[in-house]
């Protein structure tokens, strides 16, 4: 078997060797600390922070070769299999939630423990998202940036139509608003549409309407709590949401709206703070609309993250060990946050960031103080939505449930409950 | 010319014009775009008149978008593909009409069942191709690099190119080559003197197919290449930014104007040799 | 035989058997490793321990296959019967010596040139009702006009229908047109000179004698509908819910996205197993045929 193999090898080799004509030889660096990172972030402001990143390293002396893999999460996941099937990882990628530990166990990972005590951090950052980085124990993944995903959005000239001047704080004044907005002639909900909008809708409900039911059933899986009036209440709410929307929203991304909700013609949008960057890119002001966290029906903080994260691989290059630790030791400073996030419009993972520093925002402030009250108070979910939560089979399978349920209004909530608990149960 | 040929004249030029307007709707709407600025498209909507024309979305997509480190544009992207999609489209093109012709016309011994083969390989979904063709890369050593996708381009090519010039050749008069054969003409002989004077529609047909597959191929182009080495798509997608990022449909349509430039250049020249006639030609 | 004759014998074989085989063993090879994987528990990787029929059942079971499955056959029956017919009148058209005909057949080509990912998009917005061209009429004051089927879940699939057969009729035209462009000139002064008009012409000389390029137009067709993929995830990202979701898009879903690569085979497999219902009715057309020639002969 294994002869036939060399020979199968061989033959290919020479019919490459072929093709390999015009492949260029690469000038290996000597012995300057290297950073090679896959990522999705190709363009646009994460492409820009990226672009940030890697400055930083060559300040510092290293040599930094991003390779962003456009397009969606998948397509990066398949390149990172790619080079890992081909025995080429690189140094760093990025990757977020349970796929830390689901990936960590194929290849390869590096223990960065030492540097993580050493800088004092796992005491600054979230609980939930030390949780995610070590999953064997030891620290292989490092955050990068952080979201907030229960993040209500309010068109300011639809607000001023229906003369609201504070955010609703429960979801019993939220509905009563959006009663008010679609009296006054406007769609009360901006919504795309796609899967992973629909299932971040429900999401936000569950969340606001109890964060220990959103822990149990979402985070643990807990078969009761998932039968359990709140996810119930949850489904109930999510019916209102689809109701409220404009019956015309399908396969959109939900940016296409942007310009009717500026316009007041929509009213509320749920979405996560990122919204932020894209209102200002499309050049609209901070005072074209009212921001603040979506409704808790408990009045106390929730918090429902969503992160970015880079997995350290295995290399036996010298070169790339020392850029690893060059890449752990910037993205575990405090300098991260005004590199990076400031850039993104992200939350810094840091608790103890300084943001009253110039270049963050207002939103940047409160989310981030947000975060830090809520890390205390041991007040931080993590989002099903964006992959944080769960596997990305569990997640699939349960989103699957959710966007058929909201496009469909036979299914009534009770059914729609069974089918979440039967898809979790399928796939567990 | 008589009234009858007249009318029946308009009435294909009718039909024809109705056809091509219902083609046109989308790319006007994507030439609109590409003319209109970020702030346009996020107030006035993403089906509308350039509120003023923004034409440095072209200079701008074409040489200093930054995609990465690398603010070049989609200019050496363009290029990238360019070197993977000429090198793939010609050789499996010609491959593919020698292998047509020996299938159809010289046939041998289970040439039925190799051809039934090769068109099962035009319908293997690119999904389920995809790890295989990890491993047969690194087997071969031809990850990350141009020639690799030239490779997976050409032996996957083969199986359509294969298949429509079998199935042109197919027609082909047998006299024809009986006549030849007579003469003294051999297997390549008669290739080069009787089946490609007849080949240009089939040649051009598949030259378009092939290369309009490869130069828009985006999932082999973005696993298989890395950095500065990816093809077009790969920038065009960068273009159109996920999530936390607006999506700049202006400069996107732009690009993907530019992108497309190429294969219509393609198929404007290729018209020419949709010719009848060649036939008569090749017998005398 | 002298050397030179030898050489000339062995030639032809030397040339054409190295395509012909990395061909076949790719097909091969290609398709045995992954109805080997879908008979395993591969997940994140492929790995080779045995699962038996377990990833066959499962996508059996599941909703997004069953949906996709159903959607495959409207959408390919209706995408073949639409863009062959298009594709066959536009070519008629474009051969009756018409002044512009390259620049019909670069329009026709087009929307194949143009990345779908983009033009995709395009369509999204064109047939959704809020935006796109029910907005338009409304706006011009036809406000009866009603064209929702991108929201509708019954109807949601026939968008893609329409954007295929956009993108693919230019293609299925080009092929068309080169086979009726082979037709030889003598057999059309034949047709001719018996008197037959120019229906007659095509229905009894010209389409018969390139019947090998229609199949070639078919199994080009085939494949396309087989193989839809971007054309579903930019226009309707498989919605509302899952209604316009097909196979392809859960292949990719479940083997890349949800990192269960068995699964995503099972169903890369049973995807290529649809073929059967072509095949299995042309290969009984096929005999038929053949038996009826041999009872005349």
């Amino acid at each position: 078997m294994q002869d036939h193999r060399i020979s199968r090898r061989a033959v290919l080799a020479a019919g490459g060797a072929v093709l390999a004509l015009p492949r260029l030889a690469r000038a290996q660096g000597a012995a300057k600390p290297k950073v090679t990172v896959i990522s999705q972030w190709s363009s646009g402001s994460s492409g820009a922070a990226m672009m940030a990143l890697g400055k930083e390293i060559e300040r510092q002396g290293g040599v930094w070769e991003h390779n962003p893999v456009p397009g969606f999460t998948t397509e990066m996941m398949n390149k990172l299999r790619a080079q890992i099937i081909a025995g080429d990882p690189p140094a760093a990628s990025q990757l977020k939630g349970p796929e830390i530990a689901a990936w960590s166990k194929i290849a390869p990972v590096i223990d960065l423990d030492a540097m993580v005590k050493a800088a004092g951090y796992e005491a600054v950052v979230p609980a939930e998202l030390a949780r995610l980085s070590k999953p064997h124990g030891h620290w292989i993944a490092l955050p990068i940036q952080a979201y907030r995903i229960n993040t209500l959005f309010v068109s300011k000239k639809a607000a001023d139509r229906v003369g609201l001047t504070k955010l609703p704080a429960t979801w019993a004044e939220f509905n009563a608003v959006a009663e008010k907005m679609k009296a006054a002639g406007i769609t009360p909900i901006a919504n795309g549409g796609i899967k992973w909008d629909d299932g971040m809708k429900w999401e936000i409900a569950l969340c606001g309407i109890s964060l220990e039911a959103y822990r149990k059933a979402l985070m643990e899986l807990d078969a009761k709590t998932l039968k359990g009036p709140e996810v119930l209440a949850a489904f109930r709410q999510f019916r209102n949401f689809g109701n409220w929307s404009d019956p015309g929203i399908a396969g959109q991304d939900y940016t296409t709206f942007v310009p009717r909700f500026m316009k007041g013609e929509m009213g509320m949008l749920l979405m996560g703070d990122w919204a932020a960057g894209i209102y200002k890119r499309g050049g609209f002001q901070v005072s074209d609309y009212l921001v603040g966290p979506a409704p808790a029906d408990d009045g106390k903080i929730a918090f429902d993250l969503n992160s970015d994260e880079f997995i350290f691989w295995q290399k036996k290059e010298i070169e790339y060990q020392e850029g690893q630790k060059l890449l752990a030791k910037i993205v575990m400073s405090k300098e991260l946050g005004p590199l990076f996030c400031q850039i993104t419009g992200s939350i810094p993972v840091r608790t103890d960031t300084d943001l009253t520093a110039e270049g963050f925002n207002d939103q940047q402030r409160e989310a981030s103080r947000s975060m830090a009250e809520a890390a205390k108070s041991n007040r931080v979910v993590l989002s099903l939505a964006h992959n944080m939560a769960q596997t990305n089979q569990i997640t699939a399978a349960m989103i699957d449930v959710l966007t058929e349920f909201l496009h469909d209004n036979r299914i009534s909530p009770e059914e729609g409950q069974k089918r979440l608990v039967d898809a979790v149960d399928n796939v567990r | 010319m008589p009234r009858s040929r007249l009318l029946s004249r308009l009435a294909i030029h009718a039909t024809l014009i109705a056809f091509a307007a219902f083609y046109l709707v989308p790319l006007l709407v994507v030439m609109l775009n590409s003319l209109r600025s970020t702030e346009d498209i996020s107030h006035a909507g993403v089906i509308n008149l350039p509120h003023e024309l923004v034409w440095s979305n072209f200079s701008e997509t074409w040489s200093s978008y930054c995609i990465a480190q690398h603010c070049t544009g989609i200019q050496p992207y363009f290029w990238n593909s360019m070197q993977m999609v000429i090198p793939a489209t010609i050789v499996s093109t010609l491959l593919g009409a020698l292998n047509g012709y020996s299938l159809s016309l010289w046939r041998f011994r289970g040439d039925k069942l190799v051809f039934g083969i090769m068109t099962l390989g035009v319908f293997l979904p690119e999904q389920m191709r995809l790890v295989p063709w990890v491993i047969v890369l690194r087997d071969v050593g031809l990850f990350n690099t141009i020639s690799g996708l030239v490779m997976i381009h050409i032996v996957q090519g083969l199986s359509f190119t294969t298949l429509f010039c079998r199935n042109y050749y197919v027609s082909i008069p047998p006299d024809l080559l009986k006549a030849a054969r007579i003469d003294g003409a051999g297997f390549f002989r008669i290739f080069w003197r009787i089946v490609l004077p007849l080949s240009p529609p089939i040649l051009i047909v598949t030259v378009i197919w092939q290369f309009t597959g490869i130069w828009n191929e985006y999932l082999y182009g973005v696993t298989f290449s890395s950095g500065e080495h990816q093809p077009i798509t790969a920038a065009l997608i960068a273009l159109s930014a996920r999530l936390s990022d607006a999506p700049q449909y202006g400069e996107q349509s732009a690009a993907v104007l530019l992108a497309a430039a190429p294969t219509l250049l393609v198929y404007l020249f290729g018209g020419r040799y949709f010719v009848r006639g060649l036939t008569a030609g090749a017998v005398k | 035989m002298t050397w030179r004759e030898r050489w000339d014998r062995v030639l032809p074989h030397l040339v054409i058997w190295p395509p012909i085989l990395v061909s076949c063993t790719y097909v091969l090879l290609f398709s045995a490793w992954t109805v080997w994987v879908s008979f395993t528990r591969s997940t994140l990787m492929p790995e080779y321990s045995w699962a038996g029929w377990h990833n066959y059942s499962a996508m059996l079971a599941s909703r997004n296959w069953q949906i996709a499955y159903t959607n495959l056959f409207i959408y390919g029956g209706c995408f073949v019967v639409f863009t062959m017919a298009m594709g066959l009148l536009l070519a008629v058209l474009i051969d009756q010596r018409i002044r512009g005909e390259n620049i019909y057949r670069a329009i026709f080509l087009y929307p194949l040139a143009v990345s779908f990912v983009v033009t995709g998009t395009v369509w999204g917005w064109l047939l959704n009702p809020t935006i796109g061209v029910q907005k338009l009429m409304h706006d011009v004051g036809w406000s009866s006009f009603r064209f929702e089927w991108l929201i509708d879940r019954d109807m949601a699939i026939y968008t893609i229908v329409i954007a295929g057969v956009w993108q693919a009729s230019g293609f299925a035209m080009a092929l068309l047109l080169a086979g009726l462009r082979s037709v030889d000139v003598d057999l059309l002064k034949a047709a001719q000179i018996d008197g037959a008009g120019p229906v007659r012409t095509y229905l009894r000389v010209v389409f018969p004698t390139i019947g090998p390029i229609f199949i070639a137009v078919l199994v080009m067709l085939l494949q396309f509908a087989i193989k839809t993929y971007d054309l579903v995830v930019a226009l309707t990202a498989g919605g509302p819910g899952l209604a316009s979701t097909l196979p392809t898009v859960v292949v990719y879903d479940f083997m890349f996205q949800r990192s269960e690569l068995a699964k995503g085979s099972a169903a890369a497999v049973m995807l290529l197993g649809s073929l059967a219902f072509v095949l299995v009715p042309y290969g009984l057309y096929q005999r038929w045929k053949r038996r009826k020639a041999g009872a005349y002969a």
